[in-house]
Formats: structure tokens, C-alpha cells, sequence
């Protein structure tokens, strides 16, 4: 359930009607080149482009171009970008997520966990309600993009969360440009899921039992912070132990990600079945350094069909700078890598993924 | 490559006080851990008779006794491995990879989980975990004080020695053993006043007080720095290549390097008092019928420091004095155990499973 976008993004409204008909078209058939009008970049990308992007068989929360042609006046959009790239071009309509309040952490005793009112105020900052079908879009499917879909599920969000596949570039409808008009704020209070994140204490209680009878835990991050490889650039001075939770297995987070795109969801579930050898129906619990690369494989799981998927929003910066090191244990050697090939492409200065966004 | 600091068990091995040859007692059991094949392997002492396999988890590597059970590190595992003298097997969590070294103090069970950062404490009675305590990463080797409050553990990959209260189960402090070191061997003099580490990537011993250590308040409440006392280093010297660990006596240090053949003996304070070359692969001492003997890993004997040699069956890598001039030696590449009396040479051979390793006699 959406409301009508309030911006106009400098075109005068007219022939929308006649111009989605287009688009629409367009996401399943030939169109040719781009009409531009003033202040509209309107058509720009061939409809074999928004094929690529397209999503098929059983996978929830992506979808693609076709889909938000069909879709495009019942839902919100989000624009996980950063403001720059949002101000170059958009989705006409979107509103752009304030991304940074969206990954506020509130500290408790047993750990940091997503703080589920300034969340909903964030987002209700730009408009969205607690029921709106909403759909999130960037530059391609990275992890700026799967925050903004977990940041609404934690806060309970009852309308639909979808994701973009492909991102802006497989979008060949109208877009626009500028910064936009203000949205009027929505009213949004936020009814908190703790279903879809872990605290501190919850793994402290669990240790010994990762992989090993008990939940899975993966480490989203690169493998050379997984392995506290000595002297690598990518270990964060912040931290003041390397390594990973124990039992954890890593899987890179960017073999999610195929280029704009997700990755095959056969090879998803090749990866986090066949190799990692989770199991779909039991408790994955995911981290990274941060709260925002781990929600792509949150996001990415629960697409392919895994039923119980939880970020540790406090993230491995938490767990290696606890005080008590005794109940945080880190493990450094005899590890499992499980090897990725995705790439994240879009670019990359568009904060869509956050090594970048 | 210590026995593994067996809590009830006979001589001294590489980490604690040479001699104290004790005597051998009827049906007694050899108790081999053997890394390949995740099973602890039992012989009768006496004759080398198999006695059966005890499966025991993932990549056994060292085995102690404590309150009357056998417990056995299994580095594969986030648990050890207790057998009851009824042969009842119990796992105990560590929680962290790479159970690995044995100490006790107090009447509990201490083991340096080496995939990780903690020491476990676990109870022997219960078969419980009863804490972990947090320590450099890697921990390896440790050792007890001879009063038994404190527990010094050498970090392989934060170069320090930890020091950790047995009685408040806390990190109290760590001895900075230098840049770039990796701490594998850690052993201190029978009367406590002296510790010693080994840097294996340094190639050096490191002399430490052990009572310098700890003072501050626990880590978090001040900095590392605060908690590092680098003064409490007292010397250091370098060793032959590749060391791995030592073996401290009540007037002597020994530290085999492994690559290049050669044992180093000091004084208690790190004066150079000789060096013994034409070994191949040195891991290991024992001191037995007033020699020391040198376990080599790439020679099939043992030699002692004044040039005695004993023949044994195959290279040994680790060995477990049983008393009376005794040893039992595991051929880690070879699959063979063996019983050596180094005044009359191989007493017996086994065939064991693979990659035996730490025994432990029972």
C-alpha cells in the first residue's frame, strides 16, 4: 500500500499514463533509444538489459524491472544510494533512505541491537508507513541496499519488503533527477522483531555448538579478516582481537552479488547448502564487522528459501572489544573458508555497498 | 612436544624438573593418543601388548591423567576427552577450537585451546567447564608456579606469555617476549623464581620474572600496556634454528633447535654454557641414570648430551619417561610405539594407529 509520491521531479505529470504503458511494454519487449524531456531522463535502458535482470523461479523478495513496471503506483521506493548519486538520477518517485539512522544500534546489557525507534522514525522521516509494500533500489543489490530491507524488518514492517535485481541500471522506466521535493513524514511506530538479529549474549550462551549441532553462524566479511592473516590491510585497527566467533565458517558476502545482480540462486544454494552446509530449516545467524554487509546474506537466504536468518548487529567490532574475553572467545586457526566469486559492480563511488555502501 | 604435562603421572618431561625417576609399577598402561586416526591407543606397558582403541575425537594430540581419569586434547574438537577408570567416555565443551596443552592447579584441569584465545578450566570431577579464561591468541605451552596460583601460557601469535590466577580464574598480566615473536615452549624453574620462554620465529630463549607480573588490574581496565610488563624480562639469548621447546632443570636450561641440530644448555641465567651439535632433528630432553638424553625426530636413537647412544626402532617425535631409565617413545611417522631402557636398548614395539603422539602412562 503506497501513497502517491508528493515530488515532482520537475516533469509536469502529463502523459504518465501513456508513458508507462511504454515502459511496461518495454521491460518484456523491444524499445528503442530514450526521449528525453526537460527535466526527465525518461526511457534510457535497452528492455534487454531489464531482461537480464528479471527474476525467476522460487525466489522471494527480488524481483525485477518488469516487476516494478507492473508494480510501480502500489509501492514505495527507497533509494539506498547516497545523496549525490540519488541527485544525478533515480527512480522517479523514490525517496531516498537516510541511510545512516537506519543502522542506529541502541546498547543494552546483553549487547547492541537494532534501536527499532529510531529506525521507524527514520523511515517514517521519508514517508513510509508501517503497511506500504515498499521496494528498495540501488545501484546494484548490495549491502546498502539488504540494510534498508532488514532495517524494516526489524522494526517490524507488515507491508512487503522487495529489492531491486539489477538495480537502477535495469530500471528502463521514467526516471528523475535533483534532489527532490520533501515528503510529508509518516507516522511510524516501530513494533520491534527480535526474530531477525542476535545480541552478544544470545551467542555467549551458544558457543561450542556454531555449526556444530547448534545454530550455523557465518562471517560475511573477506577471508583474510576471517583468518586474522597477519599484516593484511583489511584487519581494523579498531579491533583489538582478529579473528572470528567460534564454529563461524566464512563466506564472503559479495558471492551474493553478481555484477548488479543477484548471484544464480541455483549456485546460492549450491554455496550455502552443498558447501557451507547449512541447513535451510534450522537457525543461521550471520555477522560481519558492521550491521550493514552482513544483511546480504541475510537477505540472500531468506530469498533462497532458508527460514531462520538473524543478524549480530553488534557485529564482530563488538565481540572482539568486549571486555570479558574469557565468554567472547575468538578463534584464529583451523578454519573454513567456503570460496566466493561474486563482484558487486554499479558504481562504486555510489555508496550502494558498504566497503562502499 | 611436552608429554603434555601429565598431572598424576611419573618424571618430569619437557616442561617441569628433570630426574625424579619414579618406579615402575605392574599393568601398567601406556595411554597414546594418535592424531590420524582420532583414537587413544592402549598397550600394556610390559610387553607392548595392544589393549584396544578408545575413539576420542578429532586430532588427539596430548593426554594427561587427573582425579583418577584419563583426559585427552583433542585439537580438532571444541572439547576434550575424559575416560573414566569404568571406560565410560565423556566429552567436556571447551567451547573453542584446538584443545592442545594440559596443566593442573588447584585439583582443576587447565587446557590452552590453540585455535583460539582462551585457556579452559575445566573440573575433573564433574567433567564440567568450569571458565574460560582469556589469553594472547595461540596459546600454547603452559606451566604452573610450584604454589599453583598462577598459570603462564605462550601465545604463539601475540608473542607474549600470559599470566593467569588460578584462584580468581583471571588474566593478570603478560610478559612481552619481543616483537614479531611466536612463544611455543614455556617452562619455569622448580622453585618459581624464573620463567622461560621460547620464540620460535625469533630462534631465542627469553628469561622472565614471574612475580613482576600482574599488579594491574584486570585487562579492560587498563591498557595492554599497562598489564605488559616488558621489565619483567630478564634476558634472552638466542638458540639453534627452529626451536619449539625447552626443558629446565634446577642449574640448566636446554632448548633444541630443530633446524640445525643443535641443543644450547644455559645457566639459570642465560649464560651460555654449551652448545651440543650433530643431532639431526632435536625436540625433546630427559634427564634419567644421571644423563641427559636427547629425543631426536629424525634419528632412529637416543643420544645423550656426553655421547651415549641408544638405537631405537624408528625417529621419535615425542617420548614419556616411564621411570627406571625408561621412555615410552612415539614414531609419529613411523605408526610405532616403542619402550626404550636406555641401558639396554628397544624393550619392546608396537604397532600403532596413526600419528601417535603425547602418551601418557597409566
Amino acid at each position: 500500500m503506497a501513497r502517491e509520491p508528493t515530488e515532482t521531479d520537475g516533469d509536469d505529470g502529463s502523459g504518465d499514463a501513456t508513458r508507462r504503458g511504454l515502459l511496461r511494454a518495454a521491460a518484456g519487449a523491444t524499445v528503442a533509444g530514450a526521449a528525453s524531456t526537460a527535466g526527465c531522463l525518461s526511457v534510457s535502458t535497452p528492455a534487454g538489459v531489464a531482461a537480464e535482470y528479471e527474476v525467476t523461479g522460487n525466489v522471494a523478495h527480488f524481483v525485477g524491472p518488469g516487476w516494478l513496471a507492473e508494480n510501480r503506483d502500489d509501492v514505495v521506493v527507497l533509494d539506498a544510494r547516497n545523496a549525490e548519486r540519488f541527485r544525478e538520477g533515480r527512480i522517479y518517485g523514490a525517496r531516498r533512505v537516510p541511510f545512516d539512522a537506519i543502522t542506529s544500534r541502541r546498547h543494552a546489557d546483553d549487547g547492541a541491537v537494532p534501536d527499532a525507534d529510531a529506525v521507524a522514525a527514520a523511515f517514517g522521516s521519508v514517508g513510509v508507513a508501517p503497511d506500504d509494500d515498499v521496494l528498495v533500489c540501488g545501484a546494484s543489490v548490495g549491502s546498502r541496499v539488504t540494510r534498508t530491507a532488514f532495517a524494516l524488518a526489524a522494526i517490524g514492517h507488515r507491508g512487503e519488503i522487495k529489492v531491486l535485481n539489477g538495480g537502477l541500471d535495469g530500471w528502463n522506466g521514467r526516471l528523475g533527477t535533483g534532489s527532490g521535493r520533501d515528503v510529508s513524514a509518516a507516522e511510524y511506530e516501530a513494533d520491534p522483531a527480535p526474530s531477525t538479529w542476535v545480541t552478544r549474549e544470545w551467542l555467549v550462551e551458544r558457543i561450542g555448538s556454531f555449526n556444530d549441532g547448534g545454530p550455523g553462524l557465518v562471517d560475511v566479511r573477506v577471508p583474510e579478516a576471517y583468518l586474522a592473516a597477519a599484516g593484511s590491510a583489511v584487519l581494523n585497527d579498531d579491533h583489538e582481537r582478529h579473528g572470528h566467533l567460534p564454529g563461524a565458517i566464512d563466506v564472503h558476502w559479495v558471492g551474493n552479488v553478481s555484477g548488479r545482480r543477484m548471484t544464480d540462486p541455483g549456485r546460492l544454494v549450491q554455496l550455502y547448502e552443498g558447501e557451507a552446509g547449512l541447513d535451510r530449516s534450522g537457525t543461521v545467524v550471520v555477522y560481519g564487522d558492521d550491521n550493514v554487509d552482513p544483511t546480504s546474506t541475510w537477505l540472500t537466504l531468506r530469498a533462497i528459501g532458508f527460514e531462520d536468518v538473524r543478524v549480530y548487529d553488534g557485529g564482530f567490532r563488538e565481540w572482539a572489544n568486549a571486555d570479558d574475553r574469557g565468554r567472547h572467545p575468538v578463534e584464529t586457526a583451523t578454519n573454513v573458508v567456503v570460496e566466493t566469486e561474486g563482484s558487486v559492480g554499479g558504481d562504486d563511488s555510489s555508496g550502494d555497498f558498504s566497503c562502499t555502501g | 612436544m611436552s608429554p603434555g604435562g601429565a598431572a598424576d603421572a611419573a618424571d618430569g618431561g619437557a616442561s617441569g624438573a628433570a630426574g625424579g625417576d619414579a618406579g615402575d609399577a605392574p599393568e601398567r598402561v601406556v595411554a597414546v593418543p594418535c592424531e590420524g586416526a582420532d583414537v587413544l591407543a592402549l598397550f600394556d606397558l610390559a610387553t607392548g601388548d595392544a589393549l584396544g582403541e578408545v575413539p576420542v575425537g578429532s586430532h588427539p594430540v596430548h593426554a594427561t591423567t587427573c582425579r583418577g581419569r584419563t583426559f585427552v586434547a583433542t585439537m580438532g574438537e571444541r572439547s576434550v576427552t575424559a575416560v573414566d577408570p569404568d571406560g565410560e567416555v565423556t566429552r567436556v565443551d571447551t567451547g573453542v577450537l584446538g584443545p592442545s596443552h594440559f596443566a593442573s592447579a588447584n585439583g582443576e584441569l587447565y587446557v590452552s585451546c590453540s585455535a583460539g584465545d582462551v585457556i579452559a578450566a575445566i573440573d575433573p570431577v564433574e567433567l564440567t567447564l568450569i571458565d574460560r579464561i582469556g589469553v594472547g591468541a595461540e596459546p600454547h605451552e603452559l606451566a604452573v608456579g610450584p604454589d599453583e596460583r598462577r598459570l603462564y601460557s605462550g601465545s604463539r601469535r601475540d608473542g607474549v606469555v600470559d599470566v593467569v590466577s588460578t584462584a580468581a580464574h583471571e588474566w593478570v598480566g603478560a610478559v612481552d617476549a619481543g616483537p614479531e615473536a611466536r612463544v611455543q615452549g614455556v617452562a619455569l624453574a622448580s622453585d618459581g623464581h624464573r620463567g622461560y620462554a621460547v620464540d620460535q620465529d625469533g630462534g631465542r630463549v627469553v628469561a622472565f620474572a614471574p612475580d613482576a607480573v600482574g599488579n594491574a588490574d584486570a585487562r579492560g581496565a587498563a591498557s595492554d600496556e599497562t598489564n605488559t610488563q616488558e621489565g619483567a624480562v630478564l634476558g634472552e639469548a638466542p638458540v639453534g634454528g627452529d626451536p619449539y621447546d625447552l626443558v629446565v632443570s634446577a642449574d640448566r636450561v636446554f632448548v633444541p633447535g630443530r633446524a640445525d641440530g643443535t641443543v644450547h644448555e644455559f645457566s639459570p641465567d642465560l649464560t651460555l654454557e654449551a652448545v651440543h651439535e650433530g643431532f639431526s632433528r632435536p625436540v625433546d630432553l630427559f634427564k634419567t641414570n644421571g644423563r641427559w638424553w636427547v629425543l631426536d625426530a629424525e634419528a632412529a636413537r637416543l643420544r645423550s648430551l656426553d655421547g651415549a647412544v641408544v638405537d631405537t626402532s624408528a625417529p621419535g617425535l615425542v617420548a614419556a619417561p616411564v621411570g627406571g631409565g625408561r621412555f615410552v617413545v612415539s614414531h609419529y611417522d613411523d605408526d610405532r610405539v616403542s619402550l626404550v631402557d636406555v641401558a639396554e636398548g628397544t624393550v619392546w614395539t608396537a604397532d600403532a594407529p596413526a600419528y601417535p603422539f603425547g602418551a601418557v602412562v597409566v
